[in-house]
């Protein structure tokens, strides 16, 4: 779907950068060739003029009432007619973007899957668990997990428990961390998870870097001052 | 492209302000190293009273290099300086914080850790 340009709702400022074959699209719909033809020119030469919203509509649309059947040169209407089919289409809207609605049930869809894997790392006996939408902070994922483990054996655990959950329940596979390490992470996308040592965890101290990020209610008891 | 003898600047916490690459991990006989490689570098510059000290030896993964790093779809992402993130021998970062916007290559390979600490992902 390309969106149709109207002159007249473009600011001032939008009209100066786009190309002029832009600009074309909905003239060739209102007005005749000639006064097209003079006003690109004019914006060619020119191309910081500084047209105003009235400016421009009192100098479009005279011309385009007085003049409709204005039968000057029509090569300069092919001409501009295979300028549109060419570069026409230059201002569209992404076709892969997703209805809100959609993009809601993604969220949800994540939101489960996060709140599963928080749950059995849970019952792996992590402590502190905190899950947190990250999403309006950063594009590149949806949710956070942090987990706090107490030794590397814990996290080997942890994070088997959860590569097994994801890969039977839920199909997918994380990367990140194969090894156990002070610090491991599971990255399956929309979910990452963080499964630091207690000494980490306060080192890195990802909850403050990611303060603004709202926190997701967990359904199960949260053990946060487990052998503390 | 960054090779031995390059001095790059330093995009965490970690207590280095510069480094100069020694050596290029990865094949034998590699000449330059991109975002996202590791490298092996000596502490040039540091930063007082901080655990790093000049003229130690270190990992870092190069985060922005001024050479362009072009993309599949036609994008081309230039910086103005050669950056990298000093790294232990597991790959965690030895800073807390990553300075400056990184290229989300990184997170293709691997290094999640410096992408979550980074405040902005190109």
């Amino acid at each position: 779907m390309h969106a149709l340009l109207d002159p007249c709702s473009l600011a001032p400022s939008s009209i100066i950068p786009l190309p002029p074959t832009v600009f074309v699209r909905p003239i060739v719909k209102t007005a005749s060739q000639s006064m097209n033809f003079s006003f690109i020119k004019r914006k060619n030469t020119k191309p910081s003029l500084p047209f105003s919203h009235a400016r421009l509509a009192s100098f479009l649309l005279p011309y385009a009432h007085n003049r409709p059947n204005d039968s000057v040169s029509g090569d300069t209407d092919d001409m501009f007619d295979g300028l549109l089919d060419k570069y026409g289409k230059v201002v569209y809207r992404r076709n892969d973007r997703k209805t809100p609605s959609a993009e809601a049930d993604d969220d949800a869809e994540s939101l489960s899957f996060a709140v599963a894997l928080a749950k059995v790392a849970s019952e792996v006996k992590a402590a502190d668990i905190r899950v947190l939408f990250v999403k309006p902070l950063v594009y590149w994922t949806r949710f956070f997990i942090i987990a706090t483990a107490f030794s590397r054996p814990q996290i080997d655990a942890i994070g088997s428990k959860i590569r097994d959950l994801a890969e039977k329940q839920y199909r997918k596979v994380p990367s990140g961390d194969t090894k156990p390490n002070s610090w491991t992470v599971l990255d399956f996308g929309d979910v990452v998870v963080h499964i630091f040592l207690p000494q980490q965890r306060a080192f890195y101290n990802l909850e403050e870097f990611y303060g603004n990020a709202t926190p997701v209610e967990l359904p199960f008891d949260n053990q946060s001052s487990f052998r503390s | 492209m960054i090779q031995p003898q390059t001095h790059l600047n330093v995009a965490d916490n970690s207590g280095a302000r510069e480094l100069m690459c020694i050596r290029i991990i990865g094949a034998s006989n590699r000449r330059y190293a991109h975002i996202g490689d590791v490298i092996v570098a000596v502490i040039k510059e540091a930063v007082p009273n901080m655990p790093l000290e000049k003229s130690e030896v270190i990992r870092a993964v190069i985060v922005r290099t001024c050479k362009e790093l072009k993309r599949d779809n036609g994008m081309i992402i230039r910086y103005d300086d050669n950056a990298a993130v000093v790294i232990d021998q597991e790959g965690n970062p030895k800073g807390t914080r990553v300075f400056g916007a990184i290229a989300r290559e990184l997170r293709q390979l691997n290094f999640i850790k410096i992408v979550s600490l980074a405040p902005e992902v190109l």
